[in-house]
């Protein structure tokens, strides 16, 4: 990318995550703006874009923007609402980069809030069922759940590479040592491997610390361009890379089960930055289940294609380890405000505020998000320390 | 408390054929008039060249295995009684893959690979669900 061109993270927000009943999604939604904004420093006046990921419960309603301009009193040059699971996150920052970079807006306010913990329930459909009647009538053979598809590429991984329950629980122990370190995530006790092969099983191969959390909270990313980020209150945190993938037809495509699009997305955003996976100091990749780290790892080029379950044994991922992997602890023992967090740590880490757990020299990292029935990909490169 | 009802195919003028031939005890899926590629989930036109013309054709109703799950816990609780129970997307030899559950033997027989052959279970009145059988020929 024309360095000239580039845009960069100016202010992070993030609401405690966890049980907050009484919030709703677009109180988490407006609280975690004003802390971003606080971050940055900015007035809320200068903020002239808004872009908005609907909350979990409400994933269709398109109007979210609407509602949260007028929440904020802010009547934006550039708004919209986005929903691509935990894609939205990476994906609504580039395209606040993108409305930045062009001039169509100066400082863009990315947001997200969900009570998916204590508001309003979900309807009882079939696993993915929001995309309409040929997907919901999975439900007669009982496809219920959100672990249905990470199951389902679980099941293939380990057929077809021999991955295994214990690498599946690496992952899971891991993530739980870092977020054993990071005061704000919602699960802090240590487990070892034992606790997870003790765990129950949910969705075989899925064990219950296979599975993230469901949380309550907001997030915000507030983006402008890298020159105005310099005069801004924070260390300048540089989009260096972005990239996204998609596969809209599911099983219509031979590979769907494992995630090329993810792997394209991650190409695309190595591609534009003129960086590869050797570049990589830490890397915060959405962990719905323990198998989307493993995916991740190999669609990221740190390992082999069917190489990511070994990859992740000997604590390589963990405190300490060779490539720092969610260190807040991820969706797993952090908390579930989808995709956001993962985002919130890579800058946190690029700015070396991230306490006990910052990853040493970090000055890049590799932010990767995956949502709806393997549907969407984001992955986004980001800079600090100057680069 | 009542124990809630499984779900039953939600049936369209898209997908009546399909929910048609599974109660005449046939796999039909669309073929495309304009070049042949048999598709699923229902649609109303060609994926590959948008031709909107398509004749529902039986299919072997054989394939393999492609992946499975097994759900130890019931998100709907109308499955409840029936945990646990399979879940398996299977890869049919005309080449579409479809969800299904295998019926017959306990669930960690069933493997990644394991050739199967579809079967129908009536679950309404002139509702028929699509599963599978272990194929031993
Ligand atoms: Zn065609």
């Amino acid at each position: 990318m024309n360095p000239s061109r580039r845009a960069a993270i100016v202010g992070v927000g993030l609401t405690p995550q966890g049980k907050l009943p009484g919030s709703t999604n677009l109180s988490l939604e407006t609280d975690a703006f004003k802390t971003a904004l606080a971050d940055s420093g900015l007035a809320k006046d200068d903020i002239d874009g808004l872009l908005s990921e609907p909350g979990t419960t409400d994933m269709h309603w398109a109007l979210d923007y609407l509602r949260l301009g007028r929440a904020l009193g802010i009547n934006p040059k550039y708004t919209g609402s986005f929903a691509m699971g935990g894609a939205t996150a990476g994906n609504l920052v580039q395209l606040a980069a993108m409305a930045v970079t062009s001039g169509m807006a100066e400082y863009v306010a990315c947001c997200f809030g969900d009570a998916a913990k204590t508001g309003k329930r979900r309807p009882l459909q079939a696993a993915g069922g929001y995309l309409g009647v040929e997907t919901a009538n999975n439900g007669v053979w009982g496809a219920f759940g959100a672990a249905t598809w990470s199951a389902i590429t679980a099941s293939r991984h380990m057929a077809l590479y021999g991955t295994t329950d214990d690498q599946l629980g690496e992952v899971a122990v891991s993530a739980r040592a870092f977020a054993a370190m990071n005061p704000a995530a919602m699960m802090r006790n240590p487990i070892t491997l034992e606790d997870h092969h003790a765990s129950k099983m949910i969705v075989e191969p899925f064990r219950l610390l296979d599975c993230c959390l469901v949380s309550d909270g907001g997030a915000c990313v507030i983006v402008t361009t890298a020159e105005r980020a310099r005069d801004l209150r924070q260390p300048v945190i540089t989009i260096a890379g972005m990239g996204q993938g998609f596969i809209t037809q599911d099983h219509e495509c031979e590979e769907w089960w494992y995630g090329p699009h993810q792997k394209a997305a991650m190409d695309r955003a190595y591609a534009m930055a003129g960086l590869g996976p050797q570049d990589v100091d830490v890397a915060e990749l959405y962990d719905n289940f323990t198998i989307s780290t493993i995916l991740w790892l190999e669609h990221a080029g740190f390992c082999k294609v069917g190489e990511g379950g070994p990859f992740v044994q000997g604590g390589r991922i963990g405190p300490g380890g060779e490539l720092p992997v969610n260190t807040h602890g991820g969706h797993l023992s952090a908390g579930h405000p989808q995709g956001w967090w993962t985002l919130i740590e890579a800058v946190e880490q690029l700015r070396g505020a991230s306490g006990d757990r910052q990853a040493p020299d970090a000055e890049v990292a590799l932010v990767g998000g995956r949502g709806l029935v393997l549907n969407t990909a984001s992955a986004l490169l980001l800079t600090g320390g100057g680069r | 408390m009542t124990t809630p009802e499984k779900p039953i195919p939600t049936v369209t003028d898209e997908n009546r054929p399909f929910w048609d031939g599974c109660a005449a005890g046939e796999l039909r899926m669309q073929r495309c008039a304009s070049c042949s590629h048999v598709r699923y989930p229902v649609q109303p036109l060609c994926p590959k060249c948008l031709d909107d013309s398509a004749e529902w054709t039986a299919l072997s109703g054989r394939g393999e295995v492609f992946a499975k799950v097994i759900y130890q816990r019931a998100f709907n609780p109308a499955f409840a009684a029936d945990v646990p129970y399979n879940l398996v997307l299977v890869q049919l030899d005309e080449g579409p893959r479809m969800y299904g559950n295998v019926v017959g033997p306990a669930d960690d027989g069933i493997r990644v690979g394991a050739a199967v052959a579809v079967c129908f279970d009536e679950v309404a009145e002139g509702v028929s669900v699509p599963r599978f059988r272990l194929a031993t020929d």
